[in-house]
């Protein structure tokens, strides 16, 4: 799985690459900084289970900081403040609760084992952005570059999340006996998130709040654990990290295009850029799980999971923060893209941001096809749901 | 070496892979005739099925491994064939009258196209699945490909308002048939339903949550809201959502629970409740219109609840009505919103308070549009006719006769809304403004899609077992019903109070034509100059009037008053108002408290975190 995962960035920094060379973010240092988060986030995964790999990661999420600092407005400067007064804490609790651990295959006694979870649940809770340490990622969203937040969401976070799902297979009593405190902040995110992106009227903090949202989704997955579980949870991280690139892709792009920030009043933006407005919508769609969609492929299971899990009242659960999104995702859509074009284009025609969309979210509807050819090479894992 | 299973669904994605490819290439009609020719070699596939569905044969195939284990595998027995007939036959028939509909359009006729394909070939794979995961995967792809075709002209407010209801009331519904396949499989450990486990877990909750999720499909009250809405659409999507690929795959699921375990009981009782609520509502709602794919959307609405009435009673002669009478829906619809179609064309409008007389400007269209009318209406040597007889007999032998009445009550008010929308459309005066000398028959291609299938309305009239015999019975079959209609030349003999029945219907035809020609001649004769003669529904008009869709329009409101608040929508917009108000507070909540001290917040939280941890 480590393999797609590294296969996947290698994908996305592509993409991004290539859409920054069309839209341009902050200059020559968003270029290093973002190379640098990309390199250390794949060394990160191509080292493997280790303290070398948790310290890439944590190196590149202080980039990410640097990234945002590099946007040079002083709302920007303010998300970077918030971000890493999220980032520093949540990276001393994950690394002090992995010295006290070590490799963590074997439970610590009860006290320590106590601290331990307590320390690996506020640092990924920080890192992660779940609810109620939300704080710096709408106010990243918001200020800094779209492809700065995508970079951050899309890879810098789901390679945290990876690193999350490597501690389950690893140290499964993390999650397995500590599991009413993890759930209650998978399903705290959830709502919240849901809700709270249901509220929001600029796209960039909803796109963010659904973040958090599918986080929770993600990480419920995780909690249950069993080949379904956590086999969604590995695909949506990585649906997650897709859609999200294509979504803040197309918001970025509209609003380079029309000179100032999408809201919900912005209508009719399809009218004007239909490719960027076609992958938006693909992307949105895919995102929360609509079939063909990739997003379905890694639902399904989570689905399945939570069925077993908690029966009848989980997968309702479930299914109604599914109609929040789908709710969201359908105002964005319908309010935004859709309709008579309202807003004048002044930015020149560029072909290349929405073209590389576009090929994103086709990448996307051909995943969910045919998803074999991604589940079957990640092995006996995916492969034991059926059996 | 392909097996033929696959033929219809290889040939319909195929299709659609070609227009993308050669989008750029070939002409707006080139598309067209490309898009007919896939759906009519689809159509010929399911045709060559049906020698095997005859004789009881059930054809399976594993087409490919989908996702771990999970394989796109094909169960194709006599219901398949028979929805994949109505999908790939109304589909081609819909596809040749696009080839002229869309000669015209400026853009998006290779995106049309794509998603027509799509369309029908995800009908085939829900119809053909064996695998319930892979049917939902199905039912999703419809529900998709209908709400971006809804929305194809994505520029227009009203269009793209549509697509939206489209997309929320039947996704949000559809979670219930993915949440019954979810407890399916944690009950089995597999999806396939024709696993015997399967039928043995098939029960309660489940039942429940599939039937939910076919009434928003096919259009049952009080779900049945996105379907006038829908409206704004090119009259080929309208038409086929209408006849074939979305409203007939609800009726499918509920076909389909038959051949997945028993269920019928309570549930049934429930759903013929909803199908006869459907019925009364939708054709009400019907009367009130003036916008004539509205009031089309409306007649759905109501024969929709005839075929899930016919379904609901779980009887033999109840499935057999249910499913000839879907079949023929599909062919008297499909050419009813041909033919609306061909009206906008040529005279740029829908609304009947703005048309009339068009049967001299465009006499075929007119006189297809009164076969399906009559076949709607239920009138004898049609295929209609057939169908409500099968299903009033159906529900008599059931000792249902508040369905009968029901029905029967139902039938009046169809005949009442077709007499004002074929009169104000193609009979009296055209509308003052309606330039009369500019209109004229649309193109060939149209008039030939919309003829096939108005033709065949009479020829399953005058022949049904053409239909029954080879397509339904096997169908029947496949649900595990017996068969026990007898058909003939003209009609159907079912074997159960043929002669009561037939006294029975032949007295309620002379007492209600006694009735009009009195009720006639006691409130009024027509005013010298009247072009058309026409009942009042009471009221005598003042001298010198006469009656346009409008009159009928305030009439019908007027007097159906209290029906029309059953109407679902301020419900719907109550609950979406709660949640948004939900949004709002717990927004205050963050933006007041948590955001406002994030450190403090933090802190407190991450203290309350360990305190959980500790109490575990």
């Amino acid at each position: 799985m480590d393999l797609i995962f590294v296969g996947f960035f290698a994908m996305l920094a592509l993409a991004i690459g290539l859409y920054v060379v069309s839209v341009p973010q902050d200059g020559q240092k968003w270029w290093g900084l973002a190379a640098v988060i990309i390199v250390l986030v794949i060394a990160g995964k191509l080292i493997g289970d280790s303290w070398v790999s948790s310290l890439c990661l944590d190196l590149a999420e202080l980039a990410a900081v640097a990234l945002v600092w590099s946007h040079g407005t002083p709302e920007a400067a303010a998300a970077g403040r918030k971000y890493l007064y999220s980032i520093v804490p949540a990276i001393a609790c994950t690394l002090i609760a992995g010295s006290l651990v070590g490799t963590g295959a074997e439970a610590p006694g009860p006290a320590l084992q106590k601290l331990v979870v307590g320390l690996l649940i506020i640092g990924f809770a920080l890192k992660l952005g779940l609810v109620p340490f939300y704080f710096w990622l709408p106010a990243v969203a918001s200020a800094a570059a779209p492809m700065t937040t995508a970079l951050i969401i899309s890879v810098v976070d789901i390679a945290t999340f990876g690193e999350l799902a490597a501690l389950r297979e690893v140290s499964p009593w993390v999650f397995s006996e500590y599991a009413p405190v993890w759930m209650a902040i998978a399903l705290l995110s959830m709502f919240g998130g849901a809700l709270l992106a249901l509220a929001q009227t600029e796209l960039k903090r909803m796109l963010a709040f659904s973040t958090i949202n599918d986080m929770g989704f993600l990480l419920l997955g995780l909690i249950i654990g069993g080949p379904a579980g956590i086999a969604g949870a590995s695909l949506g991280a990585l649906n997650h990290a897709l859609s999200k690139v294509i979504l803040f892709g197309a918001v970025g792009f509209a609003e380079r295009q029309i000179g100032r920030t999408v809201t919900l009043d912005t209508s009719g933006l399809a009218a004007r850029l239909p490719l960027a407005g076609a992958a938006f919508i693909i992307g949105a769609l895919v995102f929360i799980g609509v079939p063909p969609g990739f997003g379905f492929v890694a639902y399904w299971r989570i689905y399945i999971a939570a069925t077993q899990f908690g029966g009848p009242a989980l997968i309702t659960a479930l299914l109604m923060v599914a109609a929040l999104d789908l709710l969201c995702y359908a105002r964005a859509i319908h309010r935004t893209w859709l309709g008579p074009a309202e807003v004048p284009v002044t930015g020149a025609p560029a072909y290349l941001a929405p073209g590389v969309l576009a090929c994103l979210a086709v990448i996307a509807v051909l995943l969910g096809c045919y998803p074999s050819i991604l589940t079957a090479a990640a092995g006996p894992g995916l492969l034991a749901m059926a059996q | 070496m392909i097996n033929p299973v696959f033929v219809p669904t290889g040939v319909l994605f195929g299709g659609a892979l070609l227009e993308i490819v050669l989008g750029g290439v070939l002409s707006r009609t080139a598309k067209g005739w490309l898009a007919f020719l896939a759906a009519a070699i689809a159509l010929t596939a399911a045709l060559a099925m049906i020698p095997a569905s005859i004789h009881g044969e059930v054809l399976t195939a594993t087409l490919l491994d989908w996702d771990a284990g999970i394989a796109l595998a094909y169960h194709v027995d006599g219901l398949s064939i028979l929805f994949m007939l109505i999908g790939t036959g109304m589909g081609s028939a819909i596809l040749l009258y696009s080839v002229g509909y869309m000669a015209e359009e400026e853009e998006g006729t290779t995106r049309f196209y794509v998603l027509m394909l799509v369309f029908i070939g995800g009908l085939v794979i829900l119809v053909c699945s064996a695998n319930l995961l892979m049917a939902y995967f199905a039912w999703e792809l419809i529900g998709l490909c209908s709400y971006f075709l809804v929305g194809f002209w994505y520029k227009r407010q009203e269009a793209v308002d549509g697509a939206r209801k489209v997309l929320i009331i039947t996704h949000l519904a559809g979670y219930g048939l993915l949440a019954a396949i979810m407890l399916l499989y944690v009950r089995t450990g597999t999806f396939l339903w024709t696993d015997p486990a399967v039928g043995a877990a098939f029960s309660g909750a489940i039942i429940l949550l599939m039937i939910v999720a076919a009434m928003a499909k096919s259009v049952m009250y009080p779900l049945h809201t996105w379907i006038p809405e829908a409206m704004n659409a090119p009259t080929p999507v309208s038409a086929l959502l209408h006849s074939a690929c979305y409203v007939k795959a609800g009726v499918f699921l509920i076909a389909r629970m038959y051949s997945i375990g028993p269920w019928h009981g309570v549930f049934g009782n429930l759903l013929l409740l909803v199908g006869c609520l459907t019925m009364l509502v939708g054709s009400i709602f019907a009367i009130a219109q003036t916008d004539l794919k509205r009031l089309l959307a409306f007649s759905t609405v109501s024969q929709l609840g005839y075929i899930v009435t016919g379904l609901a009673l779980g009887t033999n002669l109840g499935i057999a009505a249910g499913l000839f009478y879907a079949a023929s829906h599909a062919l008297f619809k499909g050419t009813l919103f041909m033919c609306a179609g061909a009206v906008q064309e040529a005279t740029g409008t829908r609304d009947m308070r703005k048309l009339g007389g068009l049967s001299a400007r465009m006499p075929v269209t007119s006189r297809v549009w009164l076969v399906a009318a009559a076949a709607i209406v239920g009138v004898p040597l049609t295929n209609g006719f057939v169908a409500k007889w099968l299903l009033f007999d159906a529900a008599l032998e059931a000792n249902q006769a508040v369905v009968v009445v029901v029905a029967w009550a139902v039938s009046i008010i169809t005949t009442f809304y077709f007499f004002k929308a074929t009169l104000s459309v193609f009979y009296g005066m055209p509308a003052h403004d309606l330039r009369v000398e500019e209109i004229h028959e649309v193109a060939p291609t149209m008039q030939i899609g919309l003829g096939i299938t108005g033709a065949l309305c009479v020829v399953f009239g005058f022949a049904p077992q053409l239909v029954m015999q080879p397509v339904i019975e096997p169908a029947v079959h496949a649900l595990g019903f017996d068969w026990q209609v007898q058909v003939t030349w003209l009609g159907v003999l079912t074997g159960s109070g043929t002669i009561g029945v037939t006294v029975g219907a032949a007295a309620v035809v002379v007492v209600a034509a006694l009735f009009g020609v009195g009720a006639y001649h006691l409130v009024r004769a027509p005013a010298e100059g009247h072009p058309v003669a026409v009942f009042t529904g009471g009221d005598p008009l003042p001298e010198g009037d006469t009656l346009g869709a409008a009159d009928f329009a305030e009439m019908a409101e007027a007097a159906f008053e209290p029906v029309y608040s059953l109407d679902p929508d301020p419900l719907y917009l109550l609950i979406w108002r709660g949640i948004k108000d939900a949004a709002a507070g717990a927004r205050q909540f963050a933006t007041s408290g948590l955001e406002r001290q994030p450190v403090l917040t933090a802190v407190v939280c991450a203290a309350a975190l360990f305190a959980g941890v500790w109490l575990l």
